[in-house]
């Protein structure tokens, strides 16, 4: 029988939250081999396959199918596969890597707190500047469909790739998308979320995605898994309460 | 449908050849604008919306480029690369592919590579008459390659200006109502949301800071705002400047005092977006309401009709002219005037020619000022397609 792949973070803290909610549902995660090689196994969960995968890079082994499950940001789905609705299955909200993808301008902003206010100030910006106002953002796909919506074309995306907090005060940009969890590191560098400016309530999800080959046999295996998963999430929870 | 085959190559480029004799003879130059183009311009002027249309890269030194969306932006830079005073008076003209990404995928009537044929004129203050020559001169073209069976739609983004003007509203109200007008999907919505103000009150803004603001007194307001940061402990960082932010809590403020748009303003600016058919009963619809509305102002209307004067002077049969308030508003640099010429058999989705003016390219492109600029390109696989296939 063909295993199940699942795949999680390499490292870092997604990683050990990871481990930690494997363990907590009484599940074992360890290495098979070299303690720096990249394959792992579930202890008592002998049909799992784990990969262990960079987290930006779990989204692309999703979409291609190249493993049945995964465990990721919901951002990095939403802003790496275009059709996630029909192609990526949310199994479980996993309860942390918690990030908010919001929209900030410098705070000296005091005449735009909204989205609206954002729109009606980009034709006088253009009047004086020449261009559009800048957004600078590692999620170029969430923030064209987020503005989209609400019918704001008149802005120009800035690929970031890291430090996009400092754009605004460099000069870079005018404004941000980005991730964010407790606004410190924006109030730290004099920027403040819109009113209506999150985007998306990030966190950790176990996803399954259509592009693999699934079997019943796999399919009731994953269930197992996730059903475990569940509970120790629902624990977790209450134990917070 | 690009040269795929050497007769299609070879009917392309004699078209091409016979169009461009038509301009160089009028007196524009022939030039060669690079195909590769710095992605920024393009994006900074036609915003978000065309990088999805547009074919982005970036080379090997990390530099954002582009395969040119079309080749008015491409000439632009040209003219400033030529000329270290923009506003010298200049007539280009072009002939070559541009390409544009198909979200529908490619087809014949929508080429991801395309031919265009066209020409712009820079820095002539004669702008109406530059309009009509500009028209006059790409029919004439259409009609040398032996296609006579055209119709022309107008249509004009100023016109709404004046015809703002004509109905007497605030100026807040004017500029409100001008930005919105280039926002079809929410014109509508917005219109009917201003028949009960503007801005209702909101918790956002620092009331006491607002009604101090006085747009008569920049430096005080400005300095107000300061010192409202100041003790917020707020610091001003990025582009936006401290006079940005106090014009626009002003309009904020005088907004939030504006009485309701006057419900006769809102019916005559409902009617005049609807206006729409032949350029002569559409100019009589605009000189109907013009009459009707409170200040009465002819100057929209004079500016048509003179529009249509020039036309006819300039050898183009108006029975075939068709005009449309709406259209042009979601074109985006486009100014004034805005044009596209049709063929019956390819439809009103696939014109065979369209151009326009657009006064603040230039400043995008980088001449630091806006310079009037009229143009037009001919869709060159569209033409050939309306001959039947055929080069003259």
């Amino acid at each position: 029988m063909s295993k199940l792949t699942l795949a999680i973070p390499s490292k870092g803290r997604l990683m050990e939250q990871t481990t930690d909610m494997f363990a907590r549902a009484g599940l074992v995660v360890r290495k098979v081999g070299h303690v720096r090689g990249y394959r792992g196994e579930i202890e008592g969960l002998p049909g799992v396959d784990v990969a262990y995968v960079s987290s930006s890079e779990i989204a692309a082994a999703l979409k291609s199918g190249s493993v049945h499950l995964g465990i990721t940001g919901e951002d990095l789905i939403c802003e790496n596969i275009s059709d996630a609705g029909t192609r990526i299955r949310f199994l479980q909200k996993l309860g942390f890597g918690f990030a908010d993808v919001v929209v900030a301008v410098p705070t000296c902003w005091i005449d735009v707190s909204t989205v609206a206010e954002l729109e009606e100030i980009a034709i006088p910006f253009r009047r004086k500047h020449g261009r559009w106002p800048r957004v600078a953002t590692k999620y170029i796909n969430i923030t064209r469909r987020f503005f989209g919506a609400k019918g704001f074309g008149d802005y120009r995306i800035i690929e970031s790739a890291g430090a996009t907090e400092g754009a605004p005060s460099s000069g870079m940009a005018e404004l941000i998308v980005d991730i964010t969890t407790t606004g410190e590191t924006l109030r730290a560098n004099g920027l403040k979320i819109l009113d209506d400016g999150v985007i998306l309530k990030s966190q950790a999800n176990l996803f399954a995605t259509n592009a693999a080959a699934w079997t019943p046999e796999l399919e009731a295996l994953c269930s197992e898994l996730t059903g475990k998963l569940a509970s120790s999430v629902r624990q977790t929870v209450i134990s917070r309460i | 449908m690009t040269a795929e085959t050497v007769q299609n190559l070879e009917a392309l480029a004699a078209q091409s050849q016979t169009v461009m004799s038509v301009f160089i003879k009028a007196g524009y130059d022939a030039v060669a604008p690079a195909i590769i183009q710095p992605a920024d311009v393009f994006l900074d002027v036609i915003g978000e919306s065309l990088r999805a249309r547009t074919y982005v890269f970036t080379d090997q030194d990390g530099a954002e480029l582009c395969l040119r969306p079309d080749i008015t932006v491409p000439t632009c830079r040209l003219h400033l690369e030529r000329h270290a005073d923009p506003t010298t008076i200049a007539r280009y003209c072009y002939n070559g592919p541009a390409f544009r990404f198909q979200p529908q995928g490619a087809t014949a009537a929508h080429p991801r590579e395309f031919r265009q044929a066209g020409i712009e004129r820079f820095g002539d203050e004669a702008r109406e008459a530059a309009e009509a020559e500009t028209v006059a001169i790409i029919i004439k073209a259409i009609e040398k390659i032996g296609f006579r069976d055209w119709t022309l739609k107008l249509g004009d983004i100023g016109l709404f200006s004046s015809v703002l003007d004509a109905t007497g509203i605030s100026p807040n109200w004017k500029t409100r109502l001008d930005d919105a007008f280039l926002r079809p999907l929410s014109f509508r919505e917005a219109l009917k949301g201003f028949a009960v103000g503007v801005r209702p009150p909101s918790a956002n803004f620092p009331e006491e800071l607002l009604s101090s603001l006085r747009r008569d007194d920049m430096d005080a307001s400005e300095a107000a705002v300061a010192v409202y940061l100041e003790e917020q402990a707020i610091e001003l960082i990025g582009t936006r400047s401290l006079t940005d932010i106090t014009e626009h809590l002003i309009v904020i403020a005088e907004e939030r005092n504006e009485a309701p748009l006057d419900a006769r303003a809102a019916e005559l600016i409902e009617r005049y977006v609807g206006v729409s058919g032949p350029a002569l009963t559409a100019g009589e619809k605009i000189s109907t309401l013009i009459k009707e509305a409170p200040s009465g102002s002819g100057y929209a209307l004079e500016t048509y009709d003179r529009r249509l004067a020039l036309l006819a002077n300039a050898g183009i049969d108006l029975g075939r002219v068709s005009f449309s308030a709406e259209f042009g508003r979601t074109l985006a640099y486009y100014s004034g005037l805005v044009f596209e010429v049709n063929a019956a058999s390819l439809g009103p989705k696939s014109p065979i020619a369209g151009g326009g003016r657009y006064d603040g390219l230039m400043r995008a492109a980088g001449s630091g000022a806006d310079i009037p600029a009229v143009g037009a390109a001919i869709h060159s696989e569209r033409l050939l397609a309306a001959m039947g296939g055929k080069a003259p």
